[in-house]
């Protein structure tokens, strides 16, 4: 069981601006978990709320970066708001998981942990960008820059996730079976949502897909097309 | 005396939720109108919005019918039988009144539309990733995942709904043999009077080959068990 938060007198250091909220969420994850119960969390959640789009907005641009164009803004774009529009979409069913095994969050306190988990995957990506950035710019293969977006993508989630779940063991919650749930179907809707904003990488005339289609028959589609053109390259 | 607080107070909604059923237990002993009200608006709020995600797939107005159908049945089905569930709690050991019994089974249902409602933007998500409901929609893996997703979505809210309140009716009535007497009761005759209700209410996800409506035309020709009686006596026929 890990000790009440506030018990260690750093935790009740206050974060006041989005670079300590950073450094607190890589550094000290109890402190931004103490100062979200806290009466003044508003200002913590909106510099985490800056740092997630302004963290989401450089990634964007590395993978956008691949194709030029279009993909310069609008990559980004489709990054930033398909996060948020995710964290929209769970947000309720977190919140019911969190009630019924009886976890005492405030729905403000609920939405500040979201947004950790946002900020610290955000804020890893950008650890990734370089490597991402230097593929982007070696490499014409879809599929393997799509793979690499995707690791990149699970470690950071991964880490984001280790975070929500230190900040729901200090819910009092009677079951974590709620949350690892809802895990499943946080990372199956951001999946989704990165088919449904598609192309994030390659190019297109339109800004969204007119053809609606599930993660895993895009994946597929894709995975064909690069054997397509690979045999057509060795034929020539 | 205090005004006992409604349940748009978060921390109340939160109780409602987890099932402190103590807690539960006194808001039935203490009928308050506010209350009732609050559980009302939830049910409203959490079946439409639940409703207006499983119309949507087929068509805006659609949406707006079945938004306005599923909290209707979850109401209708309450109202329907309170006097029933009323009368059969006292005959099967569980001394309530008529408000007590219809608070808690308000109450099970305002959960179970809560969890319905918290679940509507990820199935207004997988609408919108669908493609259009065309002709042979009923053969696509698409028309599968969402309807199996919709089964999920119910039984889940279902489950948790009766769920809390089995542990309310222990709580009332201080036996798990009562509580599961008067719970398998009350569950047969909602069961009974929702499922023609829902027959009634149909269409809700919604056919291509049929016009969006809000009523189907013989809508209270026919009722569910006459069509399931239907089946099983085509079944046995066929197998002749």
């Amino acid at each position: 069981m890990p000790p009440p938060l506030g018990d260690d007198p750093a935790d009740r250091e206050p974060v006041l601006n989005p670079i300590t909220a950073v450094e607190a969420i890589l550094r000290q994850p109890r402190r931004v978990m103490y100062q979200l119960r806290q009466p003044g969390a508003g200002r913590l959640i909106s510099s985490m709320l800056f740092v997630t789009v302004a963290c989401s907005l450089v990634y964007g641009v590395i993978v956008g970066s691949f194709s030029g164009g279009l993909q310069w803004w609008a990559a980004p774009v489709k990054i930033s708001v398909g996060l948020l529009i995710c964290a929209l979409i769970c947000l309720p069913s977190l919140y019911i998981f969190g009630c019924l095994s009886g976890a005492q969050v405030r729905v403000r306190e609920m939405v500040g942990m979201v947004l950790g988990l946002l900020m610290l995957m955000t804020i890893l990506l950008i650890g990734f960008a370089p490597v991402a950035w230097l593929f982007s710019q070696s490499t014409e293969q879809i599929v393997w820059m799509g793979v690499l977006h995707l690791l990149f993508f699970a470690v950071a989630t991964g880490f984001g996730l280790r975070f929500l779940d230190a900040a729901f063991s200090h819910a009092q919650a009677r079951s974590a079976v709620g949350l690892r749930t809802w895990v499943i179907i946080f990372v199956l809707v951001m999946l989704q949502m990165s088919t449904a904003l598609r192309p994030l990488l390659g190019r297109s005339d339109d800004f969204l897909p007119t053809k609606k289609r599930f993660f895993l028959n895009h994946w597929g589609e894709c995975i064909k097309d690069a054997e397509r053109a690979d045999r057509n390259r060795v034929n020539d | 005396m205090t005004a006992q607080p409604a349940i748009s107070n978060p921390r109340e909604f939160r109780t409602l939720l987890s099932g402190e059923a103590a807690t539960l237990a006194d808001w039935t002993g203490h009928f308050d109108w506010r209350r009732i009200g609050a559980h009302v608006a939830v049910i409203t709020m959490g079946a439409g919005l639940y409703g207006a995600a499983m119309g949507w797939w087929r068509d805006p107005l659609q949406a707006l019918f079945v938004g306005i159908k599923l909290p209707l049945i979850l109401l209708l089905t309450a109202l329907g039988n309170a006097l029933l569930n009323a009368m059969l709690a006292p005959l099967l050991g569980l001394n309530v009144t008529f408000r007590q019994s219809l608070a808690a089974v308000l109450m099970s249902f305002a959960i179970v539309a809560a969890i319905l409602g918290a679940f509507s933007p990820l199935l207004a998500f997988a609408v919108w990733n669908a493609p259009p409901m065309m002709s042979d929609v009923k053969s696509t893996p698409v028309y599968g995942f969402i309807k199996l997703s919709h089964v999920v979505v119910i039984a889940f809210a279902g489950i948790v709904g009766n769920a809390r309140l089995f542990q309310l009716l222990v709580q009332l009535g201080r036996s798990h043999t009562v509580a599961r007497r008067v719970l398998v009761a009350w569950l047969a005759a909602n069961l009974f009077f929702g499922s023609q209700l829902t027959w009634i209410c149909r269409p809700l996800i919604g056919s291509p080959h049929l016009s969006v409506q809000f009523f189907r035309e013989g809508a209270f020709k026919s009722n569910f068990f006459e069509d399931v009686s239907h089946t099983v006596t085509r079944f046995f026929d066929d197998w002749d």
